[in-house]
């Protein structure tokens, strides 16, 4: 028996805390390890973001690769090279072994070409072993402007202006289903009723085209509304805003991610039994969830 | 100076200070050795004709599902003939959904895989599950 149709992608969360690894008791429910997520779809896996959760996920394929003797091709999109999403890479076990191969995709808008930012990040002063300690041969890819096809994937993919540094948006699309990765954004900027401009109102609008009718959206919720109102301009979004943009597109699943550090499990409990009857009765038709590591789903 | 002597210099002042106290010992072994901690969990069917039943779970794993050949029989035809398994790796209890009919949900969402926590609530087709984990003493 098969745990879900070679028709479903399976998602599933290594890593779900926003900002900084928050371990310890009061997060191991939802996770305490930063952004990393893979979407697997018949014989393709795809990483997104390498947090600190990525750790696991490395330990778990070099188990795969040892069992069944085969190399691993590994595709890793960066939304962006904050320490919060590269920070595991160090300790991927797979970048070690010489067998693998591993693609690691990113913005081509930054100052810094994206090779020379992780090279950069794993200089001795921050940290005990150089990139060139990889024994696994690493291909470097700045996306391009079309859709890239990486096995039974389409990616395409949107800048996002407003992150500190900016951030890049994925959707993969996969035998008719489509999953976004969207984090790492302050949609209340956009979205905000009381801007108006033409940039503005283009930018909404590129946001609700691009995660329009998708299967599952991961995105960015970071702050509660309340939160927000002493954060803004740090680069997140609240929760009730993006349940909002997500119903709006018609978005069928939504995964809140990237909690916030100070997001506790009970926290985070409380605010879903707060909000819970909200959510099955003005939003129907939409799945709302809080990502949680160790949680894999078939859409 | 002998270290014994040292020791009964610094007795004696400790003496003079606080009166009579006595100290034990303790090698740090022996006190772990003490204490044998046991990973403790357990799944309490509580949605299911008015029955409450407490499964404690080893470190193996346990298929759930309506054959007798299942270590947890459920009997609602909701429930797949083989549905679903709980598993014990790297220290925590896993949940796989082993291709169900009518599907696996933890806390509401439907899962292929959840590692599990205290107080999860599991639905397999339509019975309720209640994960509880403790580490506690063994019993000896």
């Amino acid at each position: 028996m098969t745990p879900a149709s070679e028709a479903e992608a399976l998602v599933t969360f290594w890593g779900t805390r926003g900002s900084i690894a928050t371990p310890g008791r009061i997060t191991e429910k939802y996770g305490g390890n930063t952004p990393c997520v893979t979407v697997a779809s018949q014989d393709t896996h795809l990483i997104l973001d390498a947090g600190t959760g990525i750790r696991n996920l490395g330990i778990e394929l070099a188990e795969k690769a040892h069992e069944t003797g085969k190399a691993l091709s590994v595709h890793l999109f960066l939304s962006h090279t904050h320490w919060d999403h590269i920070q595991g890479l160090p300790f991927f076990q797979p970048a070690y072994l010489k067998d693998t191969t591993l693609t690691i995709y990113g913005s081509p808008r930054k100052g810094h070409f994206l090779a020379s930012v992780l090279k950069g990040f794993m200089d001795l002063e921050y940290f005990p072993v150089g990139m060139s300690s990889f024994s696994a041969d690493i291909r470097i890819q700045e996306i391009a402007k079309g859709p890239l096809q990486v096995g039974a994937f389409a990616v395409d993919w949107q800048e996002q202006v407003y992150h500190p540094g900016g951030s890049v948006r994925y959707r993969l699309r996969a035998n008719g289903t489509t999953i976004i990765y969207a984090t790492d954004v302050e949609l209340n900027h956009i979205f905000h009723a009381g801007r108006s401009s033409q940039e503005h109102k283009a930018l909404a609008q590129d946001y609700l085209d691009f995660i329009s009718h998708a299967d599952l959206l991961i995105a960015d919720g970071q702050y509660t509304a309340h939160e927000y109102e002493r954060k803004a301009g740090w680069g997140h979004s609240s929760i009730e805003l993006i349940v909002d943009v997500a119903y709006q597109a018609q978005v069928k699943q939504l995964a809140i991610f990237h909690h916030d550090p100070q997001h506790s499990d009970t926290f985070l409990d409380e605010l879903w039994m707060r909000n819970r009857s909200k959510y099955h009765s003005v939003y129907k038709n939409m799945d709302i969830f809080w990502a949680r590591e160790g949680l894999t789903l078939a859409v | 100076m002998t270290k014994n002597s040292e020791k009964t210099i610094r007795r004696d002042k400790a003496h003079k200070a606080f009166g009579h106290a006595t100290t034990t010992e303790l090698s740090r072994k022996a006190f772990i050795g003490e204490l044998p901690i046991k990973q403790r969990a357990c799944l309490e069917i509580i949605g299911f004709g008015g029955k409450r039943k407490v499964i404690e779970l080893g470190q193996g794993q346990l298929s759930i599902g309506r054959v007798p050949e299942c270590e947890i029989q459920l009997s609602p035809t909701k429930v797949s003939r083989i549905h679903a398994r709980v598993l014990f790796r790297n220290e925590e209890y896993h949940l796989e959904d082993l291709g169900s009919t009518n599907g696996t949900y933890v806390n509401g969402i439907k899962i292929v895989k959840c590692v599990l926590r205290n107080n999860d609530q599991i639905d397999i087709g339509g019975v309720k599950i209640l994960f509880s984990e403790e580490k506690a003493l063994e019993k000896t």
